[in-house]
């Protein structure tokens, strides 16, 4: 080889290992200059990313798989300081689109960027997805005409972010708030479900929430953990018979000028609830309205979170007493003097008068006070308190929805319990319940003497798996056969009556109840609890119905303000639950 | 005595050659220096093909680790708008609006003596809905990503021995 040759190799090689040199040199001093250790802090700031995994809160929905419950998607918008060009024009935007105040935004566009401790501030939260689309098309435009926000005289919005996240959402409104409940959305940390299933069923709908780094390291890769939604409930209840119900509720209401109401709908052969109506109801979308639509002292739900007297619709618990314990038969003769003296007090009918000879039938017809205060008399108070506690008076029903409230019971050996007592409870005075308390004791009458379990679950749905919750018997209080009689007879005295209950092409069994409402001790004679409870088809009950009229002022009579509620539910739940009239029904189950 | 006298002839020849390369070396020094430079050489060439084998498995894995990571995005993106839709659909559905729209359909409500029943063999009646999948995905498989992204090559290289020697030996069980 020439010489200029191995020259020319020396001169290369040289020159080659003089730039591997320079490049570990420079290895050495970057891995020891100043700014290695702001590097590497940088690096750690952003290297993670600590991400809330949330399970998307549960649906819920009606026996039909109509949504009453479920979520939508709105956006936090925020500023990002460090990537801010013009202050003005986001606090203008913001101003002109989100009526935000303009001094505000202004201010917080104009906080210095402070790496790793000032580097984002919230602006506004829960944002509709159609304002959001009117910002980005704003953002894209300004954008267009000034891209990366480097003239300071064209509007920019660099800087500006917005994130989505999900909302509670009720499309129905108002509809079945009562058993619902709602959830607090607006605290996006410490969000929970108030009232009705919302809150009965909380741990169950929320589902996990946990907090996780992720290494935005994509060498680091690794998996993405993930939180299963929360469980969906199915409830029980119809929606149209529930938007019917509460219609009816509304205008029973307001037409007779009443404090509030509660209709209950039940099927008495498995305890589901079709329908709970209560008066007021909040939109739960607006949950904060809470405190001026249940003032202090009311109740979210009265069909479960208050007590009251329920007067004569208590009888039908005596009378079910006294038929399955024998002491009497329908035609057990009565003679109504129109007063009894039990304890030492005396006991009226509701109208003071003398009904002379009655037999049992006609005692409920005419709801006499004097004849059902025998009638406890001659089952005595063992007996009669240990059938009430068969019926479930004094106990939760266990109804799953948030709050039930319960009235103790005094039986005889309570201090506060007294022998007129007797005489008392047997037509509902000086006894307290919740409506849906009633109504599991009454539906064992409409159910062969079986007392189902109320409760709104039909089913739920966790890990993509639906699960049925199976009907629960709470107890017997009843044979079938004094079940069948005293529906008979019931049936017998509407139709005696020519009750406001009774239904065209319907056999229904019912009975009214007017209590009067105990004001500084005293009963009030004209401030009244006017209640309803019935149920039918009487030859095969598919359904249960309890009305409550708060202190109505149109007539304080139930048989005046509640009978025809009840009838006019039937009338609508009929057509939804495709119950055709007796003789229709009769005639094709006889083909 | 034929056969030494070969060999001789052969180490004669061998140490010829030898003295030959010797020579030609020490004539063109150069010839060691381009040996030493080939061998060199051979040696940079075998790391560029790891590096460049190393940088390629690396940019795959980078790139397989920002899709991951995107999807993911897209995962939670697409879980919001299916609530988001299931929200609107409710809402449009809502027995508020349906009632509207029926009355403006011309429908009217029925009154019980106006519906005409009818026995159909074999219909059980309207049914309660079952709702066959849950909000989000409810599938919580232990693992998504595949194995080959998640073990190192060491941890392969085992469990291929392993595998193997389950397959040679017998797992013992």
């Amino acid at each position: 080889m020439k010489k200029t040759n191995f020259t020319r190799f020396k001169f290369l090689a040289v020159l080659l290992t003089l730039f591997a040199l320079v490049i570990f040199v420079q290895m050495v001093r970057i891995q020891n200059s100043t700014d290695a250790e702001y590097l590497d802090k940088w690096a750690a700031n952003y290297g993670y990313e600590i991400r809330t995994i949330q399970s998307e809160r549960g649906y819920i929905y009606d026996r039909w798989g109509n949504l009453l419950a479920g979520n939508k998607e709105v956006y936090e918008i925020g500023i990002e300081l460090q990537f801010v060009k013009n202050p003005a024009a986001i606090a203008s935007t913001m101003s002109n689109l989100l009526d935000m105040d303009y001094g505000f935004v202004f201010k917080a566009a104009n906080t210095p960027y402070v790496p790793g401790q000032t580097v984002y501030i919230t602006l506004a939260d829960y944002i509709l997805y159609s304002q959001i689309e009117e910002l980005s098309a704003l953002k894209t435009k300004y954008e267009n005409n000034n891209p990366y926000g480097e003239d300071p005289n064209k509007p920019s919005l660099r800087g500006l972010v917005w994130t989505p996240h999900l909302q509670r959402t009720y499309p129905e409104h108002t509809l079945a708030s009562n058993v619902l409940g709602f959830y607090t959305f607006y605290d996006r940390e410490g969000g929970a479900g108030y009232y009705g299933v919302e809150e009965k069923y909380d741990a169950l709908l929320a589902g996990t929430k946990k907090n996780i780094m992720i290494s935005l390291d994509p060498y680091e890769m690794q998996e993405i953990p993930t939180a299963p939604p929360g469980a969906s409930l199915v409830l029980t209840i119809d929606r149209e018979m529930q938007r019917s119900v509460e219609k009816i509720l509304d205008q029973a209401v307001a037409a007779n000028k009443a404090n509030s109401g509660s209709i209950i709908v039940m099927n008495p052969e498995n305890g589901e609830i079709l329908a709970m109506a209560n008066t007021p109801r909040i939109d739960p979308n607006a949950y904060w309205e809470y405190e001026n639509i249940f003032p202090a002292g009311s109740s979210y739900n009265k069909s479960v979170n208050q007590v009251y007297e329920p007067g004569s619709i208590f009888k039908v618990l005596t009378m079910a007493a006294a038929l399955d314990a024998g002491v009497v038969t329908p035609l057990t003769p009565f003679t109504d003097l129109g007063v009894i003296n039990v304890g030492g007090w005396d006991i009226y009918n509701w109208d003071r008068g003398a009904w002379g000879e009655q037999n049992m039938i006609g005692c409920m017809q005419h709801s006499l006070n004097v004849c059902l205060s025998w009638i406890a008399t001659q089952l005595g108070p063992d007996r009669f308190y240990d059938y009430l506690e068969r019926f479930g008076i004094g106990h939760r029903t266990n109804i799953d929805l948030a709050g039930e409230e319960v009235y103790p019971l005094s039986v005889p050996g309570d201090p506060t319990w007294y022998t007129v007592n007797l005489a008392t409870n047997s037509f509902g005075q000086g006894v307290a319940v919740t409506p849906i308390q009633f109504l599991m004791a009454a539906s064992s009458i409409a159910n062969d003497g079986m007392m189902m379990a109320p409760h709104v679950l039909k089913s739920y749905i966790q890990d993509g798996k639906q699960y049925d919750t199976t009907p629960q018997v709470v107890g017997k209080p009843i044979s079938a056969e004094t079940a069948r009689t005293l529906t008979d007879m019931l049936a017998i005295s509407l139709e005696q009556e020519a009750s406001d209950a009774l239904v065209e092409g319907y056999r229904v069994a019912g009975k009214t109840g007017t209590a009067e409402i105990a004001v500084n001790g005293q009963y009030s004679s004209n401030q009244t609890n006017a209640s309803f409870i019935g149920w039918g088809p009487v030859d095969d009950p598919k359904f249960i119905v309890f009305v409550w009229l708060e202190k109505p002022r149109s007539s304080i009579w139930g048989s005046i303000v509640a009978a025809p509620v009840f009838r006019d539910v039937v009338n609508e739940i009929v057509v939804l639950m495709d119950i055709p009239p007796d003789d229709v029904r009769l005639s094709m189950t006889s083909e | 005595m034929a056969e030494p006298q070969e060999n001789k002839t052969r180490r004669k020849e061998k140490a010829v050659k030898k003295n030959r390369l010797v020579q030609a070396f020490k004539q063109a020094p150069w010839r060691g220096r381009v040996q030493m430079a080939g061998g060199f050489l051979v040696g940079l060439v075998i790391i560029i093909l790891i590096a460049s084998v190393y940088l390629s498995i690396s940019g795959q894995a980078a790139s397989a680790g920002l899709e991951a990571y995107r999807l993911d995005l897209k995962r939670l993106d697409l879980e919001r708008q299916i609530a988001n839709t299931n929200a609107r659909i409710a809402i449009v559905s809502s027995a508020a609006n349906m009632e509207a729209r029926a009355l403006e359909l011309g429908f009217q409500r029925i009154n019980p003596d106006e519906a005409l029943y009818l026995t159909i063999p074999g219909y059980p009646g309207k049914q309660s809905m079952t709702i066959a999948s849950a909000p989000a995905s409810a599938k919580n498989e232990p693992y998504l990503v595949k194995s080959v992204y998640r073990e190192s090559l060491w941890d392969w290289l085992f469990t291929g021995i392993n595998s193997l020697s389950d397959s040679v030996i017998g797992s013992g069980e």
